[in-house]
């Protein structure tokens, strides 16, 4: 029966986060830490695998359309392996209760990002990325990093403020190994609204992104003996069927009433974490 | 939006072939993970026994024995080489293509992936 919670539990968390655009992380590590009690930095070296399945199977399709942005998306992860490289070693020296309140703040955040795109649907989408109305940005002005700059801009646009990415990048890889998530809700608004990148092509390039993130990582946890195979073996086979599915049935459901719920969840983990990060519950 | 990657025919085809390695590795990967689920199920193995860590030379005698472990590790492995072999491909697919700035991006990406690992048994130790 654990062993078909587990399966169920990463399939629900596959299939949330494929429908409401998040990575599964956000989901997994409440499901372990609070559903089946291991230790917060067990879980997240759990979810880091799970994170880097679910990449490898979106990344392949979006890299077949040509949606993701690969010369972009390599510069950026090797800001961001970076960023997960110092994460992955500080988060040994935190202790779990520091890690715990720092997913419930992480919890809180995307709970009111969520919130605020349900109330404004269209608002995201519509919003024309800054950097693409630059025509000639005046810090591109030497040939050679012009042509760099082309041969990272896709049709349609063109990706500006590079250095902000490159931090943003780095604080995504940070955040990443610390709690084990994808780190997309940092990636994507960066490289939208900061760096003109079209949402979609953003969204792609960022699952891309994922896989290489998490492995930085990932790598750490699983020398120093933080990854449980017993655990990550069907919670990935779960979160993998359930991404799946979930990117299947996306245009089907109805998303608005899904992220209320969703929100209702996250607030009540995020109170959860807290509990945990103030040592009132174990 | 639907783009043309930068390279012409040869950065369509960098996608593809890198998409379809991505796509055979993640699919190895959860085969293996399959196949050591299985093993638990059939030993009666729960998710919260002490799991045994990773040792690379027990994994080819667990793998022959039926042994969840030798499956899941090798899985676990899987799923961690395949970004890594994709950065290797797309390094010498832009060497190939004498874009030399990505391919150098390329070999920065797997020198911070080797110092993990060089990190992480150093701490380790």
């Amino acid at each position: 029966m654990e062993v078909l919670f587990l399966l169920a539990g990463g399939a629900a968390a596959g299939l949330f986060g494929s429908l409401l655009g998040l990575g599964g992380g956000i989901l997994i590590v409440p499901l372990l830490t609070l559903g089946a009690g291991l230790p917060i930095r067990e879980a997240v070296g759990v979810s880091l695998v799970c994170v880097i399945v679910t990449s490898g199977a979106a990344a392949g399709v979006y890299l077949e359309r040509h949606t993701a942005n690969l010369r972009l998306g390599m510069l950026l992860e090797l800001f961001t392996a970076t960023g997960a490289l110092v994460g992955g070693l500080v988060a040994f020296l935190l202790p779990d209760r520091v890690l715990a309140g720092l997913f419930a703040l992480l919890l809180g955040y995307v709970a009111f990002t969520m919130l605020k795109a349900a109330r404004k649907p269209a608002t995201v989408a519509a919003t024309t990325p800054v950097a693409s109305q630059q025509s000639a940005p005046e810090a591109d002005t030497a040939t050679g990093r012009e042509a760099a700059i082309r041969r990272l801009s896709g049709p349609g646009y063109r990706v500006g403020r590079i250095r902000f990415g490159i931090l943003g990048s780095v604080l995504a890889g940070v955040v990443s190994a610390l709690l084990g998530i994808g780190g997309g809700i940092v990636k994507v608004p960066v490289m939208n609204l900061v760096m003109g990148v079209p949402l979609r092509v953003a969204t792609a390039t960022s699952n891309l992104m994922i896989g290489v993130t998490a492995t930085a990582s990932a790598v750490i946890y699983l020398l120093r003996g933080g990854i449980n195979a017993y655990v990550a073996g069907p919670t990935a086979i779960g979160v993998f069927v359930g991404a799946t599915v979930g990117s299947r049935i996306a245009g089907r459901v109805n998303v608005r009433v899904l992220r209320f719920l969703f929100v209702a969840v996250q607030v009540y983990v995020a109170f959860q974490m807290v509990l945990r990060a103030l040592g009132l519950t174990s | 939006m639907t783009g043309v990657p930068t390279g012409g025919g040869a950065g369509r085809d960098l996608d593809v072939m890198i998409a379809r390695l991505l796509t055979f590795g993640t699919y190895v990967s959860i085969a293996l993970l399959v196949a050591g689920y299985l093993a638990m199920l059939a030993g009666g193995i729960s998710p919260y026994a002490p799991a045994p860590g990773l040792d690379p030379g027990a994994i080819v005698a667990d793998i022959l024995a039926g042994r969840a472990p030798g499956f899941l590790w090798l899985g676990l492995l899987a799923v961690i080489a395949t970004p890594t072999a994709r950065i290797v491909a797309a390094m010498v697919g832009f060497a190939r293509m004498r874009e030399w700035e990505m391919a150098s991006v390329s070999v920065g990406i797997l020198v911070v992936i080797t110092l993990s690992v060089i990190l992480a048994r150093l701490v380790e130790a």
